[in-house]
């Protein structure tokens, strides 16, 4: 093998007008070898992809160089690195679904790029689409539409035609975001085979076992600087920063398992429970029962109805069949729900203040009461005035859990509430979720694709099947 | 991660854009709403008084538009036509406006029956051309201000009730609606909160696009002669008035002509970024 590196960035910073959102860094990755970056939301970890692959919107201005198989191009230079995409360079997109063309079947998609970005010929295209389809273990749907393939087929779809054009430099941007255990496999595999036929991956990721499954080095960003880099490994087993070392902590893997209360009378009861959407069944004969202050984490793959259940559980959707009884002499608002995208659940143009004053008057909570708790909640008052947009999805899902609580919810059913957040404010959040739970005495009901959070609110756990 | 590349400045820019069409728009309809109400106060010209040996008169120190065939002041004229047009296009607009709003919101809150019923109205509604549902009122009686404005309300409502509804949709099947109900406040709050800042927006633009709508029918009635009737000072009425001296008097032509086009205008600026941009 040789030592000259494949992929070699020098300098590179990004700028908007004066302000800098992506602080000098440089590295160099040679054939085989793997970048991790890592770091919370808005760090720039996507900004350096962006700029590495040439894609930056006009507005901003990248400085420095990057290299890329021994042909140098400036930062700035857009132009010398888009010819080379598909080519040389690939980038695998976060949502694969929305990758592929939704009107083009599986095999001719795969086909035209071998034949047009690799430039081979029919014959021999047709032959490496055939070879392509085989390896990905996709060789029955070469005649699908993409919206005939399930997530993880999608994913090694766009993953297989991204990388048919022969790119040796792969850059995966979240590609393990909201895929639950068994496709995370399947995607850190085949980033391992890009590294295994001589290539190099930078992926950026929450994911540590990601990171340590690729191994290589790693580069922990913070508002766009580098705090820490190393061996991954060793900076795994010993980070220096200290906002490593939260990061770290803050893996679901290594949280603290909850001692959950005991559980009181039934809440809610579901029997013999079957919905489906269309022609699609989503479950069937299912039968259910939360108690009070109850933990019970749902998982299953995508489309197993996680969601589904749990807005029946609450009256928002009627059954197809069988029933939900509820307690008697429960509230009608004594369940409530925490959505996974906390800025879609307020209206969006009024203030945070006056939605939460308007909850808090319905349920003849105090104002003083609810500052208290934002307060315990770490929430500044001054956030309170701006609308919901304006607030980062942390913070939001907090004020929205305040809010839920005016109502002195029995039952609270929060679907993915933290997923959409880095890893520290994921920890934070949950916390702050079951602490509440904890005072209010309230039961969960959370849905979850992480089995390590499942795990840790120390309940039981509901396991949803594809309906067949 | 596209959030990381939003882009405040990039939104600034726009947003000095749009700012500064609306500026304009705005002094266009300030300038025109000033002539059309302070106007008429200040000259003291009475628009129908006839001086038939000034007939024709180039602009001049007398008449500072010139004189039509008859000898009356077209600057008198012309302020008392845009007060009328302007008058009448908003009054229709804001009548139609309330009940295409409430039937709107009510189709899409209720759905099912309520929903299919209103939504064939509207589309009868629809499949009669809107000038000619305005005729039609017209004719019941000639040159009557209020058929006028009866008939352009009745054909403009449906814009608002489609918007409205097609608007309405989304937010009352969002998230931020269900967790309102799940909170137990109830359909007044929802309305308030939610639907009508949501359309508040929407509703503006369509108001200012219904009412340049209203002023052109306005105008193209009196053009074809069922609209208002002489000797009302109208714009249409105008126009077809000089149109016959646009040899002798081209001026004359103009000047309604431009008074239309600043008022159009006007409103579109005001309002028109979110298609434009």
């Amino acid at each position: 093998m040789n030592d000259s590196p494949l992929l070699a960035v020098d300098g590179l910073s990004v700028h908007i007008g004066s302000r800098t959102l992506l602080h000098e860094l440089s590295f160099a990755l040679r054939p085989g070898e793997a970048l991790t970056l890592l770091g919370e939301s808005g760090a720039g970890k996507s900004l350096l992809a962006q700029a590495v692959m040439g894609n930056l919107p006009d507005a901003l201005q990248a400085r420095g160089s990057v290299l890329l198989d021994g042909q140098r191009s400036r930062a700035q230079d857009h132009a010398a690195r888009r010819k080379r995409w598909g080519r040389d360079l690939a980038l695998l997109p976060q949502e694969p679904a929305q990758a592929l063309d939704p009107l083009v079947r599986l095999a001719p998609q795969w086909h035209e790029t071998h034949q047009l970005v690799r430039g081979i010929d029919p014959a021999a295209a047709r032959a490496a689409t055939h070879a392509g389809l085989e390896a990905a273990g996709l060789a029955h749907a070469g005649e699908r539409y993409p919206w005939q393939l399930s997530g993880g087929m999608a994913q090694r779809a766009a993953a297989g035609i991204a990388m048919a054009g022969g790119a040796r430099i792969l850059l995966a941007d979240e590609p393990t975001k909201g895929l639950d255990a068994a496709w995370c496999d399947s995607t850190v595999r085949l980033m391992q085979q890009v590294q295994h036929a001589g290539g190099c991956v930078v992926v950026i990721t929450h994911d540590l076992r990601v990171a340590q499954a690729l191994g290589g080095r790693v580069m922990v960003l913070r508002q766009g600087e580098v705090v820490e880099q190393g061996d991954t490994e060793a900076v795994l087993r010993a980070p220096a920063h200290a906002f490593t070392r939260a990061l770290i902590a803050a893996d679901p893997a290594r949280w603290p398992v909850r001692a959950a209360p005991p559980a009181g009378a039934p809440l809610v009861e579901a029997r013999n429970l079957r919905k489906g959407f269309g022609a699609q069944k989503i479950f069937d004969g299912l039968a259910l029962q939360v108690r009070a202050g109850e933990r019970l984490a749902v998982q299953g793959p995508s489309g197993t109805g996680k969601s589904t259940l749990g807005n029946l559980l609450l009256g928002l959707l009627p059954p197809d069949a069988g029933t939900v009884q509820r307690a008697a002499g429960l509230a009608p608002t004594a369940f409530q729900k925490l959505y996974q995208d906390p800025v879609a659940s307020f209206a969006p143009q009024i203030s945070l203040e006056q939605s939460l004053r308007d909850a808090a008057g319905r349920h003849g909570a105090a104002w003083p009461e609810v500052e208290q708790r934002l307060q315990r909640l770490g929430v500044h008052g001054e956030l309170l005035r701006r609308r919901p947009a304006g607030v980062s999805g942390g913070e939001l899902q907090r004020i929205a859990l305040v809010r839920v609580l005016t109502a002195r919810p029995a039952l609270l059913f929060a679907d993915e509430p933290t997923s959409r957040l880095d890893p520290v404010t994921q920890r934070q959040g949950m916390e702050v979720l079951l602490d509440a739970m904890e005072e209010s005495g309230a039961a969960l009901l959370l849905v979850t694709h992480d089995e390590d959070i499942a795990r840790s609110i120390g309940g039981s756990t509901l396991r949803l099947r594809p309906a067949v | 991660m596209s959030a990381a590349l939003h882009l405040p400045l990039l939104l600034e820019r726009q947003q000095r854009q749009r700012s500064q069409r609306r500026r304009i728009g705005l002094s266009l309809l300030a300038a025109v709403f000033l002539f059309a109400f302070v106007g008429p106060l200040l000259l003291t010209a009475d628009p129908a008084f006839q001086t038939l040996p000034d007939s024709l008169a180039a602009p001049g120190a007398r008449y500072w538009l010139g004189a039509d065939v008859l000898g009356r002041d077209v600057l008198a004229r012309l302020a008392h036509a845009a007060r009328l047009s302007i008058g009448l296009a908003l009054l229709a607009a804001l009548t139609a406006a309330v009940p295409g709003v409430l039937l709107g919101v009510t189709a899409s809150w209720r759905g099912g029956r309520t929903e299919r019923s209103l939504v064939m109205l509207a589309d009868a509604v629809m499949s009669v051309p809107g000038l000619l549902l305005v005729l039609l009122f017209s004719a019941l009686a000639p040159g009557q201000h209020w058929a006028l404005y009866v008939g352009l309300s009745l054909s403009l409502w449906v814009e608002y009730f489609r918007v409205s509804r097609a608007a309405s949709r989304p937010v009352l099947a969002g998230d931020a609606v269900q967790a309102s109900r799940l909170l137990g406040l109830g359909p007044i709050y929802v309305l308030r909160r939610h639907l009508l800042p949501a359309l508040a927006p929407v509703l503006g633009t369509l108001l200012a696009f219904s009412a340049a709508q209203a002023v052109l029918a306005l105008a193209a009635l009196g053009i074809s002669g069922v609209g208002l009737q002489p000797p009302t000072a109208e714009l249409g009425l105008m126009m077809i008035e000089f149109m016959p001296h646009y040899e002798e008097a081209p001026w004359l032509i103009a000047a309604p002509v431009g008074v239309l086009m600043t008022l159009v205008l006007g409103m579109m600026l005001l309002t028109g970024d979110g298609e434009i941009a």
